[in-house]
């Protein structure tokens, strides 16, 4: 279920990226290289990025511009990554974040 | 530590343009920005913008954007990015964290120019993932290119509530209602209108009463809201939807301002700096353009930007008169401020235009002119033959239209926020050059009779696919509804028209003042 824009009545034809592999939960997806993390998530249909701490409630992208810190995820392995303006590369490996970690 | 001669934190258009500005003037000049990329916001705005020649009217956000970068270049303005400044103090000292460093950069001139956040408002489910800022839908859909959802609510009838439903619109998504707490729209009626022939209903005097879903938003509930402000029991009603974007307002980033130790406002439009109108705040050396000074639009930013640039050149002793540039600027930014949406009417009910014309109500309070009401405005006329009419209804300082007729159909006069005037003895050539340079979309080429008792309408059309000639669908009005069968006669793109197509349909002589969008 691809949310992606191919032709906009204004921005005219999307150019075409460079397609990469990365893994979410382990899972194999494909995005775009150089495009925010947020954005090949939220193309694969990907909405939660993260529960809280104390009340393990979902949150996921809020501003997009890297000012909420709603959208963080663990990155290769780090944390608290702000996934809407982190760009996305080959071979990534973005986990869900369990409070400030991964799932136990 | 390193020394700069001007220090910008932001490279959006208030910082850019005052970079600009001080460089010219031979300053050492650095920007600092915390993105990858310069620009601030304007990249993401695709629609084209109010005002005259002077304030780049007609020019959409994003090429505005790219101009000032390459003028930026071209004055030799060094632009550092994903740099955050993190600490402005006495002595005009900042802190920069770039990458895992803290760097440390002193300057004789520090201009603030961080913008503004969105605010948001709380009701139950407000965290969920699928509820969003407004200029997050705009960053997803016209930088990424991708749709922030299929079915979405808007929250939020101000300018940006208005521009970015209008957004998702053309980006393929649904809109199926804009939703407003206050009585009356915020926003340009222009805004409004563009957005509710589309079909898209509003809801004024309603809030959010509940996000639903677990993990994600599966749907909203909105309630009426009475003058008390609290939901009336029993109005609320349930929309399906994937996505809700709030756009209710923006709050200045001025924590820099505040701790280096400037004297700070409260004031309705957020906790401010107190400035000059030159952008010198309480701090010798510390200035401010922007939005960090009280949230206005871009082209006001640049403009503001531009005076506090020459400022700070003057007050260095690197221009040794600036009053000629900085009384062009100000006349500029003067008219922007100009009309029924100025800084000094926020807040007031206006009832009549400048001209004394009943201001339309149901445009207010449902987001279109009715057909009852159109025919009191002066753009809006009768004749023979091809001829503008112009749906222009509230004072803003704007007047492309006038300035594109190569025939001089239309006038606005001096007075940049008069409603325009059709010359009865119009001597229209039906080019649709005042259609397409309408940055409201209010401007339509109406002929009336073309025989056999049809007539047609030529509308802007921003939207993807385009419908081929002879086309046969449905005319909706102005508040959305089918009015009538239209048949698509002529599709008109040009490079002139920047991307905003001319759609000429046939419909009933009847129903040529009352067709104002074409539905497939």
């Amino acid at each position: 279920m691809s949310e992606r824009i191919m032709e906009h009545p204004i921005l005219g034809i999307t150019p075409e990226g460079k397609k990469v592999t990365f893994t979410f939960d382990g899972k194999e997806l494909t995005g775009m290289e150089g495009e925010p993390i947020a954005m090949a998530l939220k193309n694969a249909g990907v909405m939660v990025h993260r529960y809280t701490a104390k009340r393990h409630e979902p949150r996921g992208i809020y501003c997009a511009i890297g000012r909420c810190t709603d959208c963080v995820m663990i990155v290769d392995g780090k944390p608290n990554i702000r996934t809407c303006i982190t760009p996305l590369a080959a071979g990534m490996e973005i986990q869900t974040q369990y409070g400030v970690e991964e799932k136990r | 530590m390193e020394r700069y001669d001007v220090i910008v934190v932001g490279a959006g258009p208030a910082g850019l343009s005052a970079a600009i500005e001080t460089a010219k003037c031979g300053m050492r000049t650095v920007v600092f920005d915390e993105n990858a990329k310069p620009g601030g916001q304007l990249f993401k705005q695709i629609h084209k913008f109010f005002g005259s020649k002077e304030n780049k009217a007609r020019i959409r956000g994003y090429r505005i954007g790219e101009e000032l970068l390459a003028e930026a270049e071209r004055s030799g303005v060094k632009v550092v990015l994903n740099a955050t400044v993190m600490g402005l103090y006495a002595q005009k000292e900042i802190t920069v964290r770039i990458g895992d460093a803290i760097k440390h950069y002193k300057a004789d001139n520090v201009l603030i120019a961080t913008g503004a956040a969105e605010s948001v408002v709380r009701f139950p489910g407000w965290t969920m993932p699928g509820v969003i800022g407004a200029g997050a839908a705009q960053t997803m859909m016209n930088l990424h290119h991708i749709r922030p959802g299929k079915r979405i609510l808007m929250l939020g009838s101000g300018n940006v509530g208005l521009v970015v439903s209008y957004q998702l619109l053309q980006a393929g998504c649904e809109v199926v209602a804009l939703v407003d707490a206050a009585p009356r729209i915020g926003g340009y009626g222009v805004h409004a209108a563009k957005v509710s022939r589309c079909g898209v209903p509003f809801y004024l005097s309603h809030t959010i009463v509940q996000a639903e879903g677990t993990d994600h938003v599966t749907g909203v509930v909105i309630g009426e809201v009475g003058p008390d402000w609290k939901v009336i029991k029993g109005t609320e009603q349930h929309f399906d939807v994937d996505t809700i974007c709030l756009a209710v307002g923006l709050s200045p980033m001025s924590q820099l301002l505040k701790q280096a130790g400037c004297a700070m406002k409260d004031t309705k439009g957020g906790y401010v700096p107190e400035c000059d109108a030159y952008g010198r705040t309480s701090m010798d050396g510390i200035y401010v353009a922007g939005d960090v000074s009280g949230i206005e639009e871009a082209s006001s930013a640049m403009l503001g930007g531009s005076i506090a640039g020459i400022t700070i050149a003057c007050d260095s002793g690197y221009l040794a008169d600036g009053s000629e540039q900085i009384a062009k600027y100000e006349k500029a930014l003067g008219n922007l401020r100009k009309g029924m949406f100025a800084p000094e009417n926020r807040g007031k009910k206006i009832t009549q235009t400048e001209e004394g014309i009943a201001i339309s109500e149901t445009l207010l309070e449902c987001g279109y002119v009715a057909d009852s009401e159109i025919e009191r405005y002066p753009g809006v006329t009768h004749m023979e033959g091809v001829h503008p009419v112009i749906e222009c209804t509230q004072n803003i300082p704007c007047n492309p239209c006038q300035d594109v007729c190569p025939k001089k159909c239309i006038t606005i006069g001096n007075n940049i926020t008069a409603l325009p005037v059709v010359d009865s003895k119009s001597q229209c050539i039906g080019c649709g050059m005042c259609v397409a340079a309408c940055s409201g979309q209010a401007i339509f080429l109406i002929q009336e009779d073309i025989g056999d008792g049809m007539g047609t309408v030529t509308i802007p059309y921003e939207f993807l696919p385009l419908p081929e000639k002879g086309q046969i669908g449905i005319a909706l009005g102005r508040d959305g509804q089918p009015v009538c069968k239209a048949e698509v006669l002529d599709i008109k793109s040009s490079n002139a028209f920047d991307h905003t197509n001319l759609l000429t349909m046939k419909v009933p002589r009847d129903m040529v003042m009352r067709a104002r969008f074409f539905k497939s």
